[in-house]
């Protein structure tokens, strides 16, 4: 092709070119890896063989051979492995030789999505069809229809559901499905990772659920399980499953040299730290790439950015490439519509994808050269999976945006580079979670005088149950007593029992139902006249109607948005865990998280100006979590009282970024507010705390941690390119001069003295 | 702290189900059987099996014995009707022996199904020896259904059932029980089932808002309920009874479930009449419906019988049964009969003149080569269409221009 540019061309250009080279502040190279194969199992089925031959297979990487001679001993796993690495086969090998083995054998497939569950049905009934294999794989979800449900209740060998269709629809109705729990051989977790936090802990007791109803049927599964890279593979898995798993990490997919760049857009305006528009230099960059034929994708946050990246993009190449050759991709679409692009990608009639997260799960991407993401996804793990693994060279950036979670990831790359990723977290011992799922369990089956449910010591909560005229016990079982189906009443995937509807009425006549929200979240971000966001579309909320849980929102087009202050007063109610240094006294417990919202204020996009504000009405919530926290024995006092304050404010604000990032979580499942005297100590105190009703975890991790959470947060706010504190570093609270100095003063308090104990 | 603090702590944010007064923490004597004074009172005694009992009561009816419109001799009446006569339908009893139809209901303790939707009345009723014998089999607690399952099924023996709306939930939800403790009883029979639910909506649906059985007892059968407890409170009734063992409650529930299956002999005796053309008071608009019900399962025969007994008249019956009976015709190629229907129906103005009319103009179209008379009906078709459709218009108007094209290639 005359005129255009090679990949390798434009690598070179890169690091010769003088507006790349200053924005370029990280080009870490990645050399290539080979694939380690082995032959085919021995022992493997002809028709499997045969079917796996029609693919072109003839050999498997190490770590699907691993995984299917761990099946074959009878042994639970969780297999670590990175985009298109095969992962499938690491199941479907196992589950597929059992059945042509014993056509009575059954499998269940679950996956965290609808889409990915109809994604795995086309690519194993590809490879039945393609052999002519007996062998019947259906999905059960929403969608199914019900002339087919009864077929694959009685009939399917793989059933390939999702963990709330499992929750609501198959185990309270698991006398229909007699014949698949009674030869239950396999149970497939794929994406591991995605069940954490809330939703996590949640499935792990759907999964107790689970395994209960097998041991009344007399089967005893094993778990296959694949996750994405994360920190804590096997005690995460263990964790859900509570089986003894063996870890497969001995990926053997082959990998080509990857260059990946961090790339900061240059400052536009000095005084207040504005950078150029991540979207306008990822448009530069894609549009480089794209005018000389290299495949790219581009991931962005939200479905609005994808749609502005596309058409600045269709717009840019129209000429040389035509419009068609840039498909956006956002979730909800349907299995051919990926097939499509996919199809397309390999074809070469496609050149660039734009997509949402959404495809980091589910279409395969391996031989795009470049990806180009518009932000950090959030996590190190996500990254990596955007990131891709591809056979020859690559070429991966990361362009930051101005948020403070952006600039800190880039100025820090070790941290991105060097560290493990992130830890998954879940409590599956939430009480308030544990309670709803034994009430499902009681009414799957009566539960037995000194069962246990998952590693649960039931005979408390079977009492209290009892007593709340739930459960009804006689001689030596408790029944269920109500007439309600308790599955129904319980959401795996809502943070709170009474959540806030969120209903769209922009059209009269199409009023529909956009999402829910936990109560104690909805009191800031869904009170009258909130500008709330849902997925990259801004809506107002028109009325928030408290007594009948709804919120009604009505699109529109505002260029600020709205932040509202909540007073929040926390009281320590029991303190499990303390250690008590020179300077400050780090603990944990349970606490009592009282919160009204007061005021809200309209806050301007870009330049953050306040530009009007109005009162909120709504009373006040009471939440009962845990929350770790670091209290100053040091005397403040000429520090100033209102400097002192400002200073934790800021040091809060500061923390309230880096925390989620270090428990993996998202960023509303964890708060960290400043107290000036704590009601327990009477000290200067941060408080991290769990927003989720007797807490998932997070604040006890940061607990164990707290030092390198202080120690990154001050990372971050000297990293700041601001002089005095901006909104991105210490927030918008704090206006004085000396802002963040007071708050770098106070975070290096807690650390002098918490480093103190190793230090002597 | 422990689970019970921590879990009173946290208690506003779990949702509980509504609370109801506490528990007697009375322990239930196995073979001793609370308040058995009463229950005898009421006929209802004990069956023992595996160290575990249930409660069963046993009631006889006269066959003289009136419920509602009809007598329970009545039904024996209704099962000869369908022995001697012609009609083949699905809730014929041809074939049957009165004796052999079992009429079913129970009371659970939850909506819909579901596992833990526990079954805790199972009633039924047959003849027998000329006599109506109705039976109720209760759970006296949740762990008895062993005993409950075993006695229920080594009394019944039936060749169908008949239920109302028993086919998507008595029936399923008595399966789903069953098979929790299938190795302790003997396997559920095969059966014949007989869902009057689904007939009632097809007779009634254009007169009753709601088809519940209590709505077509009192609007269609005569029934009246004397101090009865309504259906819904049934669930709450029975938690209360198996906290103080105290029949008085549960007995109403009992009643209320006897009443339901009294009505279903008399539903099933008032369809047969209905649909076998033996209730002299039977409505226009009944027969039209029982008509189309023949109709829609291929009982052509039946169907134009009661279709034709109904075209005379001008009320909008008689023009529905003049169209039904034209598209039959139509099927049996009895063009000619089928068109003078049509066009009857046609010309003279209601709610089916407009299919009536396409219907028409295709005969005419295809059968007659008449394109001017179809053109005429595609016209009036044109003027009836109060409301805008596109597609209808559309596509009348494309059969317009066709005939127009057809007309002037071939006039007259």
């Amino acid at each position: 092709m005359i005129g255009k540019k090679s990949l390798q061309e434009i690598i070179e250009e890169m690091k010769l070119s003088s507006y790349y080279k200053k924005n370029i502040v990280t080009w870490q190279t990645i050399e290539e890896k080979p694939a380690c194969t082995v032959p085919l199992p021995e022992d493997l089925h002809p028709i499997l063989k045969d079917a796996l031959g029609k693919k072109g297979i003839d050999k498997l990487y190490t770590h699907q051979k691993s995984a299917y001679e761990a099946a074959l001993f009878k042994r639970s796993i969780v297999a670590v492995t990175p985009t298109a690495s095969g992962k499938t086969l690491c199941y479907n090998l196992p589950v597929l030789q059992e059945i042509l083995t014993n056509s009575t054998s059954r499998a269940l497939y679950i996956f965290p999505t609808k889409a990915l569950a109809q994604d795995q049905k086309s690519e194993i009934n590809e490879m039945i069809e393609a052999s002519g294999m007996n062998i019947n794989s259906y999905t059960y979800d929403g969608d199914t229809s019900t002339n087919i449900r009864q077929k694959v209740r009685k009939a399917g060998h793989i059933v390939i559901t999702n963990p709330d269709m499992l929750h609501s629809a198959i185990l309270p109705h698991h006398t229909k499905w007699v014949s698949l729990f009674e030869n239950l051989k396999f149970i497939v977790i794929d994406e591991l990772h995605m069940y954490r936090g809330v939703f996590g802990s949640h499935v792990a007791n759907v999964i107790r659920r689970l395994k209960r109803i097998c041991r009344y049927y007399g089967s005893n599964p094993l778990f296959i399980c694949t996750s994405a890279t994360i920190a804590n593979t096997l005690e995460h898995a263990q964790c859900l499953t509570e089986e003894e798993m063996c870890l497969i990490d001995n990926n053997g997919a082959p990998s080509g040299r990857k260059h990946f760049l961090f790339y900061n857009p240059p400052i536009v305006n000095k005084p207040l730290n504005i950078r150029r528009s991540a979207t306008l230099e990822v448009r530069k960059l894609a549009g480089e790439l794209l005018k000389n034929k290299i495949q790219t994708i581009v991931f962005a946050r939200s479905r609005v950015r994808v749609e502005i990246i596309l058409t600045y993009l269709q717009d840019l190449i129209k000429n040389q490439l035509g419009s068609k050759s840039i498909m956006g991709y956002r979730g909800g679409y349907l299995p051919t519509e990926r097939r499509k692009i996919e199809k397309g990608l390999r074809s070469g009639e496609i050149y660039g994808v734009v997509s949402t997260n959404a495809l980091e799960l589910g279409v395969d991407i391996g031989q795009l050269q470049v990806c180009i993401m518009t932000g950090y996804p959030g996590t190190i793990s996500s990254a990596w999976q955007q990131a891709g693994r591809r056979h020859g060279e690559s070429l991966v950036i990361m362009v930051a945006s101005s948020s403070p979670l952006d600039q800190y990831i880039i100025q820090n790359p070790e941290y991105f580079f060097k560290r493990s990723p992130e830890t998954a977290r879940i409590n599956p011992y939430n009480l308030i979670i544990l309670i709803d799922h034994m009430k499902c369990a009681a009414y799957e089956l009566p539960f037995k005088q000194g069962e246990k449910f998952g590693g649960v010591d039931t005979k408390e909560l079977l009492e209290y149950l009892a007593e709340e005229r739930i459960l009804y016990q006689n001689a030596d079982k408790w029944y269920w007593m109500n007439d309600s189906f308790p599955a129904h009443n319980i959401s795996l995937r809502s943070a709170s029992q009474e959540n806030i509807v969120i209903i769209d009425i922009t059209r009269t006549g199409h009023v529909k139902v956009i999402g829910e929200m936990d109560s104690f979240s909805a009191m800031t971000l869904l009170h009258d006249e909130a500008i709330y966001l849902h997925q990259g579309t801004q809506f107002q909320v028109e009325k928030l109607d408290w007594e009948e849980k709804k919120a009604f929102v009505k699109e529109v087009d505002a260029d600020y948005f709205t932040d509202a202050n909540v007073a929040v007063h926390l009281k320590v109610l029991e303190v499990d865990k303390t250690i008590n240094l020179v300077d400050t006294e780090v603990g944990y417990g349970d606490v009592s998280v009282r919160a009204m919202a007061t005021i809200f204020k309209k806050i301007k996009f870009e330049t953050h100006e306040n530009i009007g504000s109005g009162p909120i009405h709504l009373p006040e919530e009471e939440l009962h979590t845990n929350a770790s926290w670091i209290s100053l024995n040091k005397d403040f006092s000429k520090m100033g009282k209102g400097q002192l304050e400002q200073g934790l404010i800021g040091a809060a604000h500061a923390l309230n970024h880096i925390a989620p990032l270090f428990v993996m979580a998202d960023p509303q499942d964890i708060h960290v507010i400043p107290q000036i005297k704590a009601d327990h100590n009477e000290k200067p105190t941060i408080f991290f705390y769990d927003r989720y009703p007797g807490g998932i975890g997070l604040s006890e991790k940061i607990y164990s941690g707290i030092v390198e959470v202080f120690h990154e947060t001050k990372k971050m706010v000297e990293g700041c390119h601001c002089d005095n504190g901006c909104p991105s570093c210490v927030g918008a609270e704090c206006v004085s001069e000396t802002a963040k100095k007071d708050v770098l003063t106070i975070i290096q308090s807690f650390l002098n003295s918490s480093f103190q104990p190793s230090e002597v | 702290m422990s689970l019970k603090n921590k879990l009173n702590r946290l208690k506003p944010h779990i949702s509980l189900e509504e609370k109801k007064p506490l528990p007697s923490n009375e322990v239930i004597e196995k073979i001793k059987i609370p308040f058995s004074e009463q229950w005898e009172k009421e006929k209802v005694f004990p069956y023992y099996f595996d160290h575990q009992y249930c409660l069963v009561r046993e009631i006889k009816y006269p066959i003289t014995y009136k419920h509602g419109h009809y007598f329970f001799s009545d039904f024996l009446d209704a099962v000869h009707i369908w022995n001697e006569g012609p009609q083949n339908h699905p809730l014929s009893a041809s074939g049957h022996k009165a004796e052999e139809l079992f009429f079913f209901d129970t009371e659970t303790t939850g909506l819909g199904g579901g596992v833990g939707n526990t079954i805790f009345l199972l009633g039924y009723a047959s003849i027998v020896h000329n006599e109506l014998v109705l039976r109720q089999h209760l759970l006296p607690h949740p762990g008895a259904e062993v005993p409950l399952y075993q006695s229920f099924l080594e009394r019944v023996n039936y060749k169908t059932l008949v239920t109302y709306n028993g086919k998507s939930f008595d029936w399923p939800q008595v399966k789903t029980r069953h098979t929790l403790i299938r190795e302790h009883v003997p396997k559920l029979p095969s059966f014949g089932h007989f869902d009057l639910y689904h007939a009632s909506r097809r007779l009634w649906k254009h007169r009753l808002d709601r088809l519940k059985l209590s709505v077509v007892e009192k609007e269609i059968l005569g029934v009246e309920r004397v101090d009865d407890i309504p259906g819904f409170l049934a669930p709450m009734i029975y938690f209360d009874f198996i906290e103080n063992n105290d029949p008085e409650g549960i007995i109403g529930v009992l009643k209320h479930n006897e009443v339901d299956i009294l009505s279903l002999v008399t539903l099933y005796t008032h369809l047969t009449f209905q649909l076998c053309g033996r209730d002299p008071s039977q409505t226009r608009k009944e027969s039209f419906e029982v008509g189309r019900w023949y109709a829609s399962i291929g009982e052509d025969a039946e169907a134009g019988q009661i279709f034709s007994s109904l075209i005379d008249g001008r009320d909008q019956t008689s023009n529905s049964a003049k169209f039904s009976l034209a598209l039959q015709l139509k099927k049996e190629n009895a063009i000619k009969k089928a068109l003078v229907l049509f066009e009857k129906v046609a010309n003279e103005k209601n709610e089916l003149s407009f299919l009536a009319c396409i219907e028409a103009a295709k005969i005419l179209e295809h059968k007659y080569k008449n394109f001017e008379g179809a053109i005429k009906y595609c016209n009036i078709a044109m003027d009836l269409m109060d409301t805008i459709d596109s597609k209808k218009q559309n596509e009348l108007i494309k059969r317009v221009i066709r005939l127009k094209q057809k007309h002037c290639k071939f006039p007259g």
